[in-house]
Formats: C-alpha cells, sequence, structure tokens
C-alpha cells in the first residue's frame, strides 16, 4: 500500500537523498558559532626525515595496442594536414620495441618539504606545430611561467579548462600564462578553432610530477626522503574514476584510486621496476 | 514478513470486508488531497550529473545534501553565512514561494520571474528551458559571459544588475526593466547566492575523491573544511569582483573611422586575430560551428565516458540522470556579426571587453596579450560597421559575396 504512495509523484528523474535536517541544524550550529578560529586540518603532510631521494619506475603496456584512428581535420588542411601527414590519436602510444606507455602522470599528493621552494624562472615551452600541441601531456608548477608558442603559420587559440585562460595565440607569436591554482587529476586543453586538438596539463605546487616518456619511463628527483609518500597515477584512457589508473600492486598499497605508497631514504634512487598496465584498465 | 495482507485473506474466501473498503477509501483521500496535488516544501536539487560522474554512494550523496542544508539551508528558508558575503536580508526578498506579508511588498520573486527556466536550484533545468535556444544560464559551475572584468573573474554586483534591466538581446532573456530597484538588487543577490551554493556543491563532490583512505568516504564536517577549504575560496572571488575591472584605454583620437574601420577589418581576416576562422568569411558566424560551450561540453564528454563503460548498472543510472537532470546537448554557434544584436551590450565598450577577455564559458577566447588595446578598438570599429557595410563602400572591388574575397 505505502509503495504507491512513494513513488506515485515521480516525474521519472533519478530520486533525490533525503536531507538529514537534524544533522544539517547541527552542522550549522557548529559552522556559525566556532566564527574566526583558523585551526590546522590536520591534513597537511608533517615532516619526519631530512635528505633528498628519486622515485622511478617504467609502466609498459600489456598488449598490443589497436591502431590509432585518425583525427577529422578540416580546418586549414593546407597546413595541418602538409605533404599528406595524417594527424592520429595520441591517446593511447605504446613504443612497439619496449612496449612502454607514455604520458601516464603520477605526482605527489603531499609534501612535507619542498627542495626547491620557488618555481624555476625559466618557462616551460608549451607549444603547437601543424596542428598538434608538441607534448601531449605536460607539467608546470604553480606560479611558474608557462611559453604558449604557436609555431604554425596559422593562428590557433588555447583553452586550458578549469583555469579560464583561453587566449588567442597569433601564428608565429605566443603569449605567457602563470597557473595560479593546482590541478588536481591532469585538465584538458583544446584549441576551439581545430577542435581535434588536444593535450592535457598538470599543475602542481610543490612540482613534484612524472610524466612517462616514450620508452614508458618517468622519474621524479628531490623528493623529501624519510616520509610515507603518496603518489597519484593518471592516464588519459584510464577507466578508473577522474582517470585514475588503478593496478593490482599490493606492495605499494596501490589503490584502484590509482594512488601507491613509498618511502625513500635520503640518496636513495628507488626503482619501483617495471609496471605492466593491463588492457582492461585502458578501456581495451 | 508476511506478503499476504489480511484483506487478500478475505479475498481467497470470496468476499471482502467492508473495513478493508474504509480503509481503501480512506487511502484515497489521503492520495487525492495531499499526494499529487498540494504544494510540498521546497528543496535544493543536487548536482546528479556531477554526483553521479563521482560515483557518490547514497551515503555520500545525502551527506552532501544535508551539508549544503547547514551552509545554504533551503529555497524557503536560506541561509547567508558571514564568510559568503551574502544580505541575507535580500536573499529573503527572493526567495520562498510568491507571497505578500505587507501591502505592496512582494516575496519569492525568483520563483516569480526566474524559476521557471533557471530553475528552484538555479540549475537551468527549469520547466521552460528545453525549449528555449540558447538554453538558460546554469549558475552552479560560477561562469558568466557578459561582464567588465577579466576573463578568470566573476561579474560585478552592477554587471549583473544590467543584465536584469536590459535582458540579453537574440536570447530568451527579458528585460525586467520594471522592477523596483530594491527587487532587482534582491535579484542579483540571489543569482550570487544560487552561484556561490553551486560551486560548493561541486567542490564537495569533487573532494570524495582526494579523500584519504582512512576518512572512509566522508567528508569531515568541521568549519576548517567547509568554510576554510570550500566556501571561502569561492566567496572571495565574488567579493574581489570589483578589482577585476579591465582597464580600458580611449578610442585613439588620432585615426578617423573609415581607416580604423579598414584597419580591424584587415585584423578580422588576418591570422594575428583570426576572428575569421569562427565567425567566418562572411561574418554571419558560419566558420567553426560544430563547437560546445562549457556547459555543453560537460554533458557531451561525460556521455561518451557512459557509452563507453563496462559498468552496466552505473551506466543505466548514467543515462537516467543524462536523460532527467540535464539538455541535450547543443553546439555553440559563433555570433553572426551583421545582425547588429550583440547578447553582451552594443555599446563600442562592451564590444570592447568581449574582444578583451574574450567569452568565459564559451569558445571565444580573449585578445589580451597578443591583440594591442588600439587594435581592439579598430575591430570594434569593424565589427560595428559590420551590420551597415554596403556593397562598395570600402572599394568597388570588393565583392558582397564574402568567399569571394580571397
Amino acid at each position: 500500500m505505502l509503495v504507491p504512495l512513494g513513488v506515485g509523484c515521480g516525474d521519472g528523474r533519478v530520486s533525490q537523498p533525503v536531507v538529514d535536517t537534524d544533522a544539517a541544524d547541527r552542522v550549522r550550529a557548529s559552522l556559525v558559532t566556532s566564527a574566526g578560529a583558523a585551526v590546522e586540518t590536520g591534513s597537511e603532510a608533517t615532516a619526519t626525515g631530512t635528505g633528498w631521494g628519486t622515485l622511478k619506475g617504467r609502466f609498459v603496456f600489456a598488449g598490443v595496442p589497436a591502431e590509432a584512428k585518425a583525427l577529422v581535420v578540416d580546418k586549414d588542411t593546407e597546413v595541418c594536414t602538409k605533404d599528406g601527414v595524417k594527424l592520429l590519436d595520441r591517446s593511447l602510444l605504446v613504443d612497439p620495441s619496449s612496449k612502454g606507455l607514455a604520458n601516464v602522470v603520477v605526482f605527489v599528493r603531499k609534501s612535507s618539504r619542498v627542495k626547491e621552494a620557488t618555481p624555476p624562472t625559466a618557462p616551460v615551452v608549451f607549444d603547437q606545430k601543424q596542428c598538434e600541441f608538441i607534448t601531449p601531456v605536460f607539467a608546470a608548477r604553480v606560479g611558474q611561467s608557462i611559453d604558449v608558442h604557436n609555431s604554425d603559420p596559422v593562428g590557433h587559440n588555447t583553452n586550458i579548462a578549469g583555469t579560464s585562460f583561453n587566449q588567442l595565440i597569433p601564428a608565429g607569436g605566443g603569449t605567457f600564462f602563470k597557473p595560479e591554482a593546482e590541478t588536481g587529476m591532469p585538465t584538458m586543453v583544446t584549441c576551439n578553432i581545430h577542435p581535434w586538438m588536444k593535450a592535457y596539463a598538470v599543475f602542481r605546487k610543490d612540482g613534484y610530477v612524472g610524466v612517462s616518456a616514450t620508452d614508458g619511463s618517468f622519474t621524479i628527483p628531490d623528493l623529501p626522503a624519510g616520509e610515507m609518500l603518496e603518489f597519484q597515477v593518471w592516464h588519459e584512457r584510464s577507466t578508473g574514476p577522474n582517470g585514475a589508473l588503478g593496478l593490482a600492486k599490493p606492495e605499494l598499497k596501490w589503490t584502484p584510486k590509482g594512488r601507491f605508497q613509498v618511502m625513500i631514504e635520503a640518496d636513495e634512487v628507488k626503482d619501483i621496476g617495471t609496471l605492466e598496465v593491463p588492457v582492461a584498465a585502458l578501456g581495451g | 514478513m508476511n506478503p499476504t495482507t489480511p484483506a487478500d485473506v478475505d479475498r481467497t474466501r470470496g468476499h471482502v470486508p467492508a473495513w478493508s473498503i474504509k480503509i481503501v477509501l480512506v487511502l484515497l483521500v489521503v492520495i487525492g488531497t495531499t499526494g499529487c496535488g498540494a504544494t510540498p516544501p521546497a528543496w535544493f536539487r543536487l548536482n546528479m550529473v556531477e554526483a553521479t560522474k563521482q560515483k557518490l554512494t547514497p551515503d555520500q550523496e545525502r551527506q552532501v545534501a544535508t551539508l549544503l542544508t547547514a551552509m545554504f539551508g533551503t529555497p524557503d528558508d536560506p541561509v547567508a553565512l558571514p564568510e559568503s558575503g551574502l544580505d541575507e536580508a535580500k536573499l529573503r526578498l527572493a526567495a520562498g514561494p510568491v507571497r505578500s506579508d505587507i501591502v505592496g511588498r512582494k516575496n519569492g520573486l525568483y520563483r516569480e520571474h526566474c524559476a521557471h527556466c533557471h530553475g528552484v536550484t538555479g540549475d537551468a533545468l527549469g520547466p521552460t528551458a528545453a525549449f528555449l535556444n540558447p538554453y538558460p544560464r546554469d549558475y552552479r559551475p560560477g561562469i558568466f559571459k557578459f561582464k567588465s572584468t577579466e576573463r578568470a573573474d566573476k561579474p560585478t554586483h552592477a554587471d549583473l544588475t544590467r543584465i536584469l534591466k536590459k535582458g540579453i538581446p537574440g536570447t530568451s532573456m527579458p528585460s525586467f526593466a520594471l522592477l523596483s530597484e530594491t527587487q532587482i538588487d534582491a535579484l542579483v543577490e540571489y543569482v550570487k547566492y544560487l552561484s556561490i551554493r553551486g560551486e560548493t556543491e561541486l567542490g564537495l563532490i569533487r573532494a570524495y575523491f582526494e579523500l584519504d583512505d582512512d576518512a572512509q568516504g566522508k567528508l569531515p564536517e568541521t568549519r576548517e573544511f567547509l568554510v576554510g577549504e570550500v566556501l571561502e575560496p569561492v566567496a572571495e572571488k565574488w567579493k574581489t569582483a570589483a578589482d577585476a575591472l579591465i582597464a580600458v584605454p580611449e578610442m585613439p583620437p588620432e585615426i578617423d573611422l573609415a581607416a580604423s574601420i579598414a584597419k580591424g577589418r584587415e585584423l578580422f581576416y588576418g591570422d594575428k586575430a583570426n576572428c575569421v576562422k569562427c565567425h567566418g568569411p562572411t561574418a554571419l558566424g558560419d566558420g567553426q560551428a560544430n563547437d560546445y560551450d562549457d556547459w555543453n561540453k560537460s554533458i557531451v564528454e561525460w556521455t561518451k565516458e557512459v557509452v563507453g563503460t563496462d559498468d552496466k548498472s552505473w551506466a543505466n543510472r548514467a543515462h537516467r540522470v543524462l536523460d532527467g537532470d540535464s539538455l541535450e546537448p547543443r553546439t555553440i554557434p559563433p555570433r553572426n556579426l551583421r545582425l547588429g544584436i550583440y547578447r553582451g551590450g552594443r555599446r563600442p565598450l562592451d564590444l570592447y571587453y568581449r574582444i578583451h577577455a574574450g567569452i568565459n564559458g564559451a569558445p571565444m577566447p580573449a585578445a589580451k596579450g597578443t591583440i594591442p588595446p588600439e587594435d581592439i578598438w579598430h575591430i570594434v570599429n569593424y565589427i560595428r560597421s559590420l551590420p551597415y557595410e554596403l556593397d562598395g563602400e570600402l572599394g568597388a572591388d570588393r565583392p558582397m559575396v564574402a568567399r569571394d574575397r580571397f
């Protein structure tokens, strides 16, 4: 009898959670009364060691990647597909000889100490040529200059999601951008004039980011030694939440959220070895 | 649990007792009077797209809804924490059902004037939204297009006031110039409230992914987290909007209008400003036309993810969310510049803002940094001449069939 009463007025949309009004009142009271109190949340990492170490590893793809799809290029073809060059989807780049998986991002979630407190003054160069971003995945530190450049004879615009940066980049010209906040997981970079162009950017305050190279290897130097560091791993094609890459590596406490933990000793170069990425983890 | 009710047992014996008929009648009366007819208290609707995208559990959805109620109250009873920078008295004038407590003063202005398109939650899912083109603005991502501030910044109170007074030409957004200053002021405050609430909600929903494993999937309910880490960064951007005004230099006085228009035209077609790529060689908005704005793009991208997943039960729910909590994505056509209709205002200053900062949330990029201010003024002058451009005005060799211009 109660069932039709419960659903009778529904409009076919998914049902809404019911607010716990008592809990809401209680939380509100605590938000209003303790005004002005600035307390450490306790979520910051604390230094438990001295010195610096390095983390390295190598991602390999445990399968044969499907042939990369050709992108639909329908603008400025005289430049973008010059000499019959076909632009290919670069979301899964596997080195045929070493099986190395490129463009896996590894970064530290929280660090207590940073060797170089201020970001380098030299800008990160982010260039585009023949209607492709040259680096499909790039990292920069918060506050570090990014030299957004255009080496093409046609105009582009560079649109970094989540940052409100979307500027014209004239032919042969460029502009600078300084990220003001961390990205969390890498954020998409596009060109609205040429919608097939796509890259990913990751901005971190401490700069502890590694992007795997063509052979799948990555290195993150100058990490704070003597503390348990938690790393986040991401790949564009990963089926995990927000692109998180989960691997079956219990010895590193690797979680489905794509996080693993490592402690590095001072002056140690910790090699976590070859990390096999199963085909299913990247959507088959 | 015994699934058989006494009424069923009696029915198997061939008769229905009078008392059970009475119960059914009473229930029918109850359903008839309270069921679908009465106005239930209003609740904000959870951002189901983001909650489903982030795979929140039912408990987590409930926690978000509860925390938001703690921080912002309900559509009938709004709350403004001091850190929000919002004026609760103004919110109360705009919130709640349409009613009048003092002769001549009306409350519930948002639901009277705005909610049928923008939705009670400010999610642009009001009952009329699906029939409009362009769709109404969804305030929750905190992105606004037409403003006097830099691209990344919030609009000022005056920017939103202007939109309410003037409307947005070329869209379904009408002018509310007949409302009093106090009422418009209250509505602007309420739009900010819905936007701050919506961005806070996004922050909370996305925070689950960032939780450490020992948090056991539950957000901290402390003031430090809720106010310090989530609300304040959002509210701060609204408080500092007035400091982020675009500095507009005077239009260069030494150049005459015809020369400026000619210069602007050169820039429009040149590969530095590159306006032609999207607005088209005819300036009719027929260039790049298969792109999306940020609101639609997020649905397009998520749909790809839903279609591609192997997790069938999640996909079923996600499809229902797409059906019920989002509108069919639409591409965003670049503006037809020959109509003389400019959504963000037709003053030369408005066009300067649009070109300098681009349009936040839309593909339109910023010229700032790559095009000097005097060149932006030349483009403004050319754009303003386009609706009135006659064949031969700038030289008899210039055909109107614009594709022949190259």
